[in-house]
């Protein structure tokens, strides 16, 4: 059976950056908003108590069948989750910004591209995302930390143990502050202060830290949305003459047969880094054979993210772990280098319980039981463990991309992604020089505290993956402008994380919703506005 | 005719049944038979737990929830799933059937080597048994409950695990990844109760 369904705006994916861009619409439009989720419904907050309990008990997923069947792909996907919310459903609520220098690699570095914005240009929109999410930050040294007006709700007080830390940290000369979160710490959008249950990621029982469930409920409550799960948008469709997309074809995953045809003045693919490219080039068709606004070619290219070191830090400080062990300092300190070569990072610190944990054997191998157990990881906690990890900025390659598998194919016979990230030659050259850089800040670091680096490690995974649909002034080398608009279809947006040009080295999201909030913005000038 | 004991029982599903009925028949097995015979386990945890720093109403509590936990394992359920990945992964196998068995197995031991049951013999020598138990055993970390290849070491696990051990260690009220007042995290922890005023 086929059916159309006829909307002002039809928004693909119903993660966090469209749940800023359903939620600014509402709030200034009278356009009518169909928000399209091939994902389930998301467990309610009522059931994520237990849940959770589940989880931190067997190790279980907190978000029960949050994915779809057979998406088994080649590469590093970030999260298998596709569910209304998405991936925001279980992240871990951090919200640094960007720094300026992200938006400029080129003319701070020589290496790279620069962004078609600076950071003033996103600053309105960092705030507006800031105050929808409610995010509880401190504000770092103004040299460091950038911002033209306080965030929206008082920090998450350090806890004893980071206040021990960041004494630590400034002894080695570094400046730390309160990491920025979407978690409550006080009352705020109708949810709850944070009451430190630590479980952040995946999972929140409370609702303190901020998720898109809370703005899809807000709106669909209001009438001001209507959300379909379990629809899974397959192609766009374009006019061959005008250049516009007309309309999206959905499966309905729990009825298959049907064929869904969603028409509307304005399509807003809001499907995150691996999605978004992905259904552009499913949506190659006469007009458009490489894929939909891909003339450049540049669609799915130029995959972004960051790699980190870590490392674990025993000092002679009596820390006492569990008191909040995923709330963390942050420095953006080595984020804000003016130039020379191109090796920068963030650095965050937290309290650890790493090589502190109960034991079976002592040291001269007799197995223990019993007392001998406390007693002995009684003394070994004497001191404490500071965990450490530093981001670092990756230029892109044009080959770090996304492309469709052939051999791998959904139930319904279209292809899977397949993702490959690929440092461009300039990180390439400089990859071991950072990462031996970031080590012996560590080991200066322990020095500062007379301490002993215990371990480091370097993640192979990039975090926090951006990229796919890179924006640009330049329609013969970027896939949409600096407000998410397709060069090539005036009617089409791609908002937040496919649009970045760079992966910065600061966690990623809150720069998607500011993107997105931006892309918001041009979106509501065609649309007719609220009196 | 032989007796229809537990093991003769678990075997001779094996041949009419699917393995899901089976498995799930085998839990349950498990899960009724440390119910019903709960002397050998609580020997057990008094060996291998800090069973006097712990006091006499946290180590049964702490015992209990042990029992609980393999109760209400679900061998099969989805597990979380990690980043950077596309893989989905399951709880594996139930582990109550290897622990009773285990147990079983000490029993068996203390009355070949004592003529006692494990719950009759001394502190000491249940202690030589668990030790004689684990050899063999991967024991250079603190397994995680699941995969605790020996009872006792599923025991050790979920104690160890828990928000109470940490407290316990650091004698002082951290209440890890339990719900508490924000506002007090800027403070250091209070310390806990002495056993002797608890």
């Amino acid at each position: 059976m086929r059916r159309v369904v006829e909307t002002d705006v039809c928004i693909v994916g119903s993660g966090i950056t469209a749940a800023m861009v359903a939620d600014r619409l509402a709030r200034t439009t009278n356009a009518s908003i169909i928000v399209l989720e091939a994902g389930d419904e998301s467990i309610p907050l009522s059931q994520r108590p237990a849940t959770r309990d589940r989880f931190r008990r067997y190790g279980e997923n907190p978000w029960l069948g949050d994915h779809l069947e057979g998406y088994e792909i080649e590469g590093p996907l970030q999260s298998r989750s596709m569910v209304v919310g998405g991936l925001a459903m279980h992240w871990g609520g951090v919200t640094p910004r960007f720094t300026p220098e992200d938006f400029k690699h080129k003319s701070v570095y020589g290496v790279g591209t620069d962004w078609p914005i600076s950071y003033d240009d996103l600053d309105p929109f960092y705030q507006e995302a800031e105050a929808i999410m409610g995010v509880s930050g401190e504000q770092g040294p103004k040299d460091l930390d950038v911002r033209k007006k306080p965030f929206p709700l008082p920090a998450l007080p350090l806890t004893y143990n980071l206040q021990l830390l960041r004494e630590w940290a400034s002894k080695a000369g570094i400046a730390m502050w309160s990491q920025p979160s979407a978690k409550n710490s006080v009352e705020y959008g109708g949810r709850p202060q944070c009451c430190r249950n630590d479980t952040c990621s995946p999972i929140c029982p409370i609702g303190a830290k901020y998720s898109p469930d809370f703005t899809w409920n807000s709106l669909r409550k209001g009438g001001k949305v209507r959300v379909v799960p379990r629809m899974l948008i397959r192609k766009l469709v374009l006019d061959p003459a005008t250049k516009k997309i007309t309309h999206a074809i959905g499966t309905d995953r729990g009825r298959p047969n049907d064929q869904i045809e969603y028409r509307a003045k304005t399509f807003v693919v809001a499907a995150g880094y691996t999605w978004s490219s992905h259904l552009l080039l499913l949506s190659a068709q006469s007009g458009a054979e490489t894929g939909l606004a891909n003339s450049s070619g540049v669609v799915g290219k130029y995959l972004a993210g960051h790699r980190n070191v870590g490392g674990y830090i025993d000092l002679p400080i009596r820390l006492y772990p569990g008191m909040n062990e995923q709330h963390s300092l942050l420095s953006q300190q080595f984020m804000r280098k003016k130039g020379g070569q191109f090796i920068r990072h963030d650095l965050r610190v937290w309290e650890s319980s790493v090589g502190k944990t109960p034991r079976l054997v002592d040291d001269q191998g007799n197995v223990m039981l019993g007392q001998s157990i406390l007693d002995d990881w009684r003394q070994r906690t004497k001191t404490g463990t500071a965990r450490v990890r530093a981001y670092y900025d990756i230029i892109p390659d044009r080959s770090s991309e996304l492309t469709l598998d052939s051999t791998t194919k959904n139930e319904w016979g279209d292809p899977l992604p397949k993702l490959a990230f690929r440092d461009a030659p300039e990180s390439v050259a400089l990859r071991q020089q950072t990462e031996d850089s970031i080590k012996a800040l560590f080991e200066t670091m322990a020095k500062a505290g007379n301490g002993k680096v215990l371990r480091t490690n370097v993640d192979s995974f990039q975090d926090h993956p951006s990229g796919g649909c890179r924006m640009g002034d330049d329609p013969a080398s970027s896939v949409v402008d600096s407000w998410g608009r397709s060069h090539d279809h005036e009617n089409l947006f791609v908002v937040g994380a496919p649009t970045c040009v760079t992966g910065s080295c600061a966690n990623a999201t809150l720069t998607f919703c500011a993107l997105s909030l931006r892309s918001a913005h041009e979106i509501e000038k065609t649309l007719p506005r609220k009196s | 005719m032989p007796t229809l004991n537990r093991r003769r029982f678990l075997a001779s599903l094996a041949g009419a049944l699917p393995v899901a009925t089976i498995v799930r028949r085998a839990h349950a097995a498990a899960v009724a038979h440390l119910a019903s015979e709960p002397a050998a386990l609580d020997a057990l945890a008094e060996v291998v737990l800090p069973s006097v720093a712990m006091g006499k109403a946290a180590f049964a509590k702490e015992v209990e929830s042990f029992r609980k936990w393999g109760a209400e394992y679900r061998e099969g359920a989805e597990a979380n799933h990690g980043y950077g990945t596309s893989r989905l992964r399951t709880l594996g196998p139930t582990p109550m059937t290897r622990w009773s068995r285990q147990l079983d197995d000490l029993d068996a031991q203390a009355k070949a080597k004592h003529q006692k049951a494990f719950h009759e013999i001394s502190l000491a020598e249940r202690g030589d048994l668990v030790r004689a138990a684990l050899q063999g055993q991967r024991l250079d970390r603190m397994p995680s409950v699941a995969d605790a290849s020996h009872v006792a070491l599923g025991v050790l696990a979920h104690f160890y695990n828990s928000s109470e051990a940490n407290d316990l260690c650091y004698e002082a009220k951290i209440g890890q990844q339990t719900c508490r007042p924000l506002a007090q995290q800027a403070r250091k922890p209070l310390p806990t109760l002495k056993l002797s005023e608890r």
